[in-house]
């Protein structure tokens, strides 16, 4: 998951921050907590204020709980360009082209059937209880040792 | 609503006279089969052929029965094939539409309508290409034209009739848009071209096995994947040709609640907001409130008293007995079919309906994946554990969709152990319902534990493979009324049939039991285990022994003793946990020995009913040294 850029404004904390209320441009991390004399701010808090109108963000780079919600309800992934060997070392959200398939002869036919060949674009969607992938307008539910058998062109 | 098929019948045939005329059948079809991928409306269109009703299903493979029917308006046969990804079978229920396929191709009076997903022409040329090799006069009719449209996918169907050398027609077939250009197009069936060389290693043995020779089982799938790769990237060049890539922007909502239900958290409440629905509508409102209404408003109220006075004019006591006595066929077996399992049966069969027409039911097969791995299985064995809930009987029959002989059977045992039914899980529940919460968790860990322990161990000792998990998720929708209750109703027709007869079986059996003075005997010889393992009175004897031909015949039986107030709940628990683990019905053995023969059919029961007496006696046991659960 190392190589997705988080996206929105919380990562870079030195950048400004919009006001969702009140639409001011600021940087954070300024005097304000001290100045209105909050007791937390010594110790420095996970949120962040903005200094017009005192409206309150999670500050995300510091804050573990306020990212993990973000993740629960982030939207679609952006798309990553990668060098994973097979389709089980892709991050979710991430795009692949397949090379070959490896496993149990069965098993390839019912792939090959499904429209899983060579060739073809994979996007993963999630990785667990199971992986879903889409291929073209397929949606496939496998296991992490199928996944693994789907190895992908080097870009 | 924008939508627009071609053309009508006669100016689509454009480019057939280089087809030889030998490839042509007969001008009007006697029988039409119907095949495609699964999920992609082939028995909407055969409803909207025939106006008939089969069974649509979501979930791939649920399709195992053939259907049949009349086209309406014609003489022809329309037969309905279950889902496929490949002609040359790899699984049992595709090889039913493979022996369709070869019927078609001796038959001059035969053609194949292969039906396609629209927006996945890609996959649908995997097999059109197959039945060009095998020559097969086909007509190709693209449905969920709409969906199609609405991504923004643009099809060019005269050019892929040019391309294919067959009539290829555009159809809504759920709102029956564009039927006639199918039917007019039956007569101009031809055998699908394809102008794409085949490499020489893959052409001529394809063909060989398309024509029924029997290849070396070993190398067959290997073979496949490389017959089906080299039909992909012919597939690939002919859907650049005439298919626009399409956006993803069309039924959002319906993709966002697809990914939500396979998401790695939002699956969970998503999953248990179905349990809970599954538990209020089935084993609330089925089994307590209408269960209360059947039973004591019609049956105790209405129908027992009149059946009691209109029997009281017959002379003779033994007739009199035989239908409204103690073990009377109106009083017992026709209330207990009827007033207590019915109501259970018709909810249960509802929410199933309506789960599978969802396309719910493979997502739940992601999520559960990695429990079923323990018992040796994979997330496919939850449709039959899930319709086991209904009825173990048929869910015996849908092990057919897993693909290894060991998870068949294991899915068949673990189904006749431990997956109770409907019927069963609603005097279950109403039982459980009186004891104190603890008792009640005793019952669902012994049960929950000798099912994971028993899948672990067999899964070890079987021999054989369990097969890599793969499922297609196809889209969410939202499910038809008609569709929902015609299947429901189907069902419960075929479970009435089934079960009632063994009702009155079963009723008649204790008649004649308690008539012949026997039944005094079967209590004295099952004393030793019913009262001295599992610390019953006596009289449950008679349950259990009903028990070997329904067990939820036996469940309602000791229903009715606790409700007398003859059991306390560590009894019960322990009577629940008993019948739970016997197997379902006399129905389930027959249907296990069709499946997989006799000798595994009685080696089952010979393993089943011995643990279910010693797991009771262990909870007994258990129950009384804790006090758990003890009220």
């Amino acid at each position: 998951m190392a190589t997705l850029p988080e996206t929105g404004p919380p990562a870079a904390v030195a950048a400004h921050v919009t006001c969702p209320l009140c639409g001011l441009d600021y940087q954070p991390g300024g005097e304000t907590c001290r100045e209105h004399g909050c007791p937390i701010a010594i110790g420095g808090c996970a949120t962040q204020h903005c200094p017009r109108c005192g409206y309150t963000m999670p500050d995300e780079s510091r804050s573990g709980a306020a990212r993990l919600i973000r993740r629960l309800f982030r939207r679609q992934p952006p798309v990553v360009t990668h060098t994973a060997g097979s389709l089980a070392e892709l991050p979710a959200g991430s795009f692949g082209v397949v090379e070959r398939l490896q496993g149990p002869p069965d098993l390839l036919a019912r792939l090959t059937a499904q429209g899983l060949a060579p060739g073809v674009a994979v996007h993963v969607l999630q990785r667990l209880p199971t992986f879903v992938i889409e291929v073209g307008e397929t949606t496939l539910g496998l296991e992490r040792d199928v996944a693994a058998g789907i190895v992908l062109r080097q870009s | 609503m924008g939508f627009n098929i071609g053309s009508d019948g006669s100016a689509a045939v454009a480019g057939l006279g280089a087809v030889p005329a030998g490839a042509a059948p007969d001008a009007h079809p006697r029988r039409i089969v119907l095949l495609g991928n699964p999920n992609v409306g082939k028995s909407a269109l055969f409803n909207a052929l025939t106006g008939l009703r089969a069974t649509v299903s979501n979930y791939p493979g649920t399709t195992v029965e053939v259907y049949r029917g009349r086209l309406s308006g014609g003489s022809a046969e329309v037969i309905d094939s279950p889902g496929l990804n490949s002609l040359l079978p790899l699984s049992e229920d595709e090889r039913v539409t493979w022996e369709l396929v070869r019927s078609v191709r001796g038959d001059a009076g035969a053609v194949v309508v292969q039906v396609a997903d629209a927006k996945n022409l890609r996959r649908a040329l995997l097999l059109t290409l197959q039945l060009a090799h095998l020559e097969v006069p086909t007509v190709l009719v693209l449905n969920m034209h709409d969906e199609a449209q609405a991504r923004g996918i643009k099809l060019d169907l005269a050019g892929l009739e040019a391309a294919l050398g067959i009539p290829v027609r555009a159809t809504v077939a759920t709102r029956g848009l564009g039927l006639e250009g199918v039917i007019a197009a039956l007569a101009a069936a031809r055998a699908p071209r394809n102008h794409l060389p085949m490499p020489e290693d893959v052409g001529p043995p394809a063909l060989a096995l398309l024509c029924g020779a029997e290849p070396p089982p070993q190398h067959l799938p290997a073979f496949l994947s490389r017959y089906h790769e080299a039909l992909l990237g012919h597939a690939d060049a002919i859907t650049r040709r005439f298919a626009t890539d399409g956006n993803s922007t069309g039924k959002a909502f319906s993709r966002r609640l697809g990914r939500l239900a396979v998401h790695p958290v939002w699956g969970w409440p998503i999953l248990l907001a179905v349990l809970y629905g599954l538990y209020e509508f089935v084993g609330v409102f089925g089994a307590g409130t209408l269960v209360d209404l059947m039973e004591d408003g019609l049956f105790h109220g209405y129908l027992n008293p009149w059946a009691v006075t209109l029997f009281s004019y017959l002379p003779v006591d033994l007739v009199r007995d035989l239908f409204v006595g103690e073990y009377g066929l109106i009083t017992m077996g026709l209330s207990y079919g009827l007033a207590i399992v019915l109501p259970i049966i018709v909810t249960f069969f509802t929410c199933f309906a309506l789960l599978e027409d969802s396309g719910y039911l493979p997502r739940l097969a992601v999520m559960s994946d990695r429990a079923f791995r323990v018992m040796g299985l994979n997330g496919k064995a939850v449709l039959p554990m899930v319709l086991g809930l209904g009825c173990d009987t048929m869910a015996t029959l849908t092990t057919r969709i897993l693909p290894t002989r060991k998870e068949r059977l294991l899915a068949m045992l673990l189904l006749a152990l431990g997956v109770p039914c409907s019927a069963q899980l609603g005097v279950i529940l109403a039982m459980l319902a009186v004891v104190p919460a603890s008792a009640a968790m005793v019952w669902f860990a012994a049960v929950a534990g000798v099912m994971l322990a028993v899948g672990w161990l067999a899964a070890r000792v079987l021999p054989g493979e369990r097969a890599a998990f793969v499922v297609e998720l196809p889209p969410m929708r939202l499910p038809g009324l008609q569709n929902v209750l015609s299947k429901t109703a189907a069902r419960v027709e075929w479970y009435l049939k089934e079960a009632l007869p063994l009702f009155l079986v079963g009723t008649f059996v204790l008649f004649l039991l308690d008539r012949l003075r026997l039944l005094d005997v079967v209590i004295r010889v099952g004393e030793p285990v019913v009262t001295g393992i599992l610390g019953l009175p006596a009289e449950a004897s008679a349950a259990f022994l009903i028990g070997f031909l329904r067990r939820d015949f036996a469940a309602t039986r000791l229903f009715d003793m606790s409700r007398g107030g003859g059991l306390d709940s560590v009894q019960i628990v322990v009577a629940m946990v008993t019948i739970t683990l016997f197997i379902p019905c006399i129905a389930n053995v027959f249907m296990i020995a069709k499946e997989r023969g006799w000798r595994t059919a009685a080696a089952m029961a010979a393993f089943i009913f011995p643990l279910a007496f010693a797991i009771g006696g262990l909870v007994r046991v258990f129950m009384r040294a804790t006090g758990l659960g003890v009220g």
